[in-house]
């Protein structure tokens, strides 16, 4: 069975249609790309995978299980995770600040605990910073933990939010063009962080990217979105020779492709 | 020792001492600086935290105030008992007001709180058999489970009080919750995508800020032994919005700064007779211009080892 399925996924937004009858499938331990033109839908996809938006109709099940009516936070807790095409941080926070705010739902302990201070809350806490310091270790982001976000560059924002969404233990994970703005060199880093942590950490990935070269390097199948409707799916290779998608997205001259 | 420590030795040294060296009226005017100060740590983590602004705060310690009122003069509760009940009580009616107003936010939530104040302002002066009206409830002299309350003992208990609420503050805000509270601040939708449930955390708020006004409420009504309504009017909620703007959004110790300057400042003024208010309006002005981030706020950016209004204190 497949870890992500969507049935027939239709959303809009006062009578415009973002998304037009989506089905696909995601196998566990997949990369999948998902591309297409400004305005495709791809971005309405995700909101409607990870509840920010409801569809109109159609279904949407993750592991087995429906999820299409659930709110989004109960989404995240199910293991989907996300991040944010224009980097969502708590820019005034520090890097280990942006990351212990993942753990929320893994490294729980209760009110009363949390005003007396000692006791569970300080052991449950010190297992929160373990793990925070072991994310921003493997994101060589250790020696920036104490410093605030707002005075990073763009790609090192980039590699916090990562962290910070895998905080949330995903199983999946959605990313919402996770190289933008990055210099080329950083981009080649970033692709080899991403692969590497999509095998090491055994998660599914979900991959929005404008940027071609790199989708055709990590992506081992691609699927093509098109005025919000499915127009293609296959192998880097097969969407490279696809008559339709090269219409539609590759032969676009405005798309820096 | 680290110098967050000291500064704290400093600040405390005196307030332990003051029953000491000071005169009753400095004593009572110490003790409405801590009640302050607990009001002001649950307002702060509701508005400074979580983003949450609310116009009915004062409204939440009547109800703490005339609960344990209420509880030691017609129903003969001990104090000891009567305080913690207030507590419950207003959280519990702080809880049900923070259940539909969760899914509220901005101008919308200030206007349900500012109706909360009404009805609870209403309430208090339409049943004077019960609350005594517009004409206040005196009360008996307190006794806090058969030791009788004097004038020394009261003062070291509000210390104490308010040493522990500055306590469970700190530890709220550094832990899960408050980090929670931060992030539904700054974004819902990342809120959610963090597994944080957005309308649970914002009611969780509402309740512990209601706590807070409870304790201050029930405090208050030791300390004062005389309440009416006017104490808790729309000016007190405005009042306590400025100990948390001034001191510094989103601190504990930005909280305890506020409530200590401001409820000076007012006295201290007393020189200037009656241009008090327009001198307390100017300073009031000149330090949410020169100070954004409030007192411990800029005071932590100059210090250099503080990050972003956060204090670092212990």
């Amino acid at each position: 069975m497949s870890l992500l399925a969507l049935d027939n996924v239709s959303v809009s937004f006062g009578g415009v249609a973002a998304v037009r009858a989506a089905t696909m499938r995601v196998e566990a331990g997949e990369i999948r790309g998902l591309i297409g033109p400004n305005g495709a839908g791809k971005t309405s996809l995700i909101n409607a995978i990870t509840g920010i938006v409801r569809p109109d109709s159609g279904s949407i099940a993750f592991a087995e299980q429906p999820i299409t009516a659930l709110p989004p936070d109960l989404i995240s807790a199910r293991g989907i995770g996300r991040t944010f095409q224009h980097v969502e941080l708590f820019r005034d926070e520090t890097v280990l600040d942006n990351v212990l705010t993942g753990l929320y739902s893994h490294h729980v302990y209760g009110v009363a605990a949390a005003i007396v201070g000692f006791g569970r809350a300080r052991q449950v806490e010190a297992d929160a910073r373990r793990e925070a310091a072991a994310l921003l270790e493997a994101f060589e982001l250790a020696p920036l933990a104490g410093a605030p976000v707002r005075d990073l560059p763009f790609g090192i924002q980039k590699r916090v939010d990562l962290a910070r969404a895998l905080a949330v233990r995903p199983r999946m994970l959605l990313l919402d063009e996770p190289i933008s703005g990055m210099s080329e060199a950083e981009a080649d880093a970033a692709v080899a962080t991403i692969r590497a942590l999509a095998r090491e950490r055994d998660i599914t990935l979900l991959v929005v990217e404008h940027n071609m070269r790199v989708m055709m390097r990590l992506a081992a199948r691609i699927t093509v979105m098109h005025q919000g409707g499915i127009i293609a799916e296959g192998t880097p290779g097969e969407i490279r020779g696809n008559r339709l998608v090269v219409d539609a997205y590759l032969g676009d001259k405005d798309d820096h492709a | 020792m680290r110098l967050s420590h000291v500064l704290i030795a400093i600040a405390a040294a005196p307030a332990v001492a003051l029953p000491l060296f000071g005169s009753s009226y400095q004593i009572y005017l110490a003790e409405l600086i801590l009640i302050n100060v607990v009001a002001a740590i649950g307002l702060n983590l509701l508005t400074g935290n979580c983003g949450q602004i609310s116009l009915c705060h004062a409204s939440l310690m009547a109800i703490g105030a005339y609960t344990t009122a209420l509880l030691t003069t017609r129903f003969a509760v001990t104090y000891a008992l009567a305080l913690p009940a207030g507590i419950v009580v207003t959280t519990l009616l702080g809880a049900s007001l923070g259940y539909p107003a969760r899914r509220l936010s901005g101008l919308y939530l200030a206007l349900v709180t500012l109706g909360f104040l009404e009805v609870v302002s209403i309430v208090i002066e339409e049943f004077p058999d019960l609350t005594g009206g517009v004409r206040g409830l005196k009360l008996a002299k307190l006794e806090f489970a058969g030791w009788p309350l004097n004038a020394g003992a009261l003062y070291y208990f509000v210390l104490g009080v308010t040493v522990l609420a500055i306590r469970a503050g700190w530890g709220l805000q550094h832990s899960r919750y408050g980090r929670a509270f931060d992030t539904v601040r700054q974004s819902v939708i990342v809120a959610q995508a963090l597994a944080i449930p957005p309308a649970r955390t914002k009611l969780l708020a509402f309740s512990i800020a209601a706590a807070f006004a409870g304790l201050a409420g029930g405090l208050f009504t030791a300390v004062v032994g005389f309440i009416d309504p006017t104490e808790f009017d729309i000016s007190a909620s405005l009042r306590q919005i400025t100990f948390i703007a001034v001191g510094g959004l989103g601190s504990v110790w930005g909280s305890v700064v506020g409530a200590v300057v401001l409820t000076l400042l007012p006295e201290t003024l007393r020189g200037a007779k009656e241009y008090s208010d327009v001198v307390y309006g100017v300073i009031l002005l000149g330090a949410l211009v020169l100070a954004p981030k409030g007192i411990v706020g800029s005071l932590a950016l100059l210090l250099g080892r503080f990050h972003g209004g956060k204090a670092r204190l212990p």
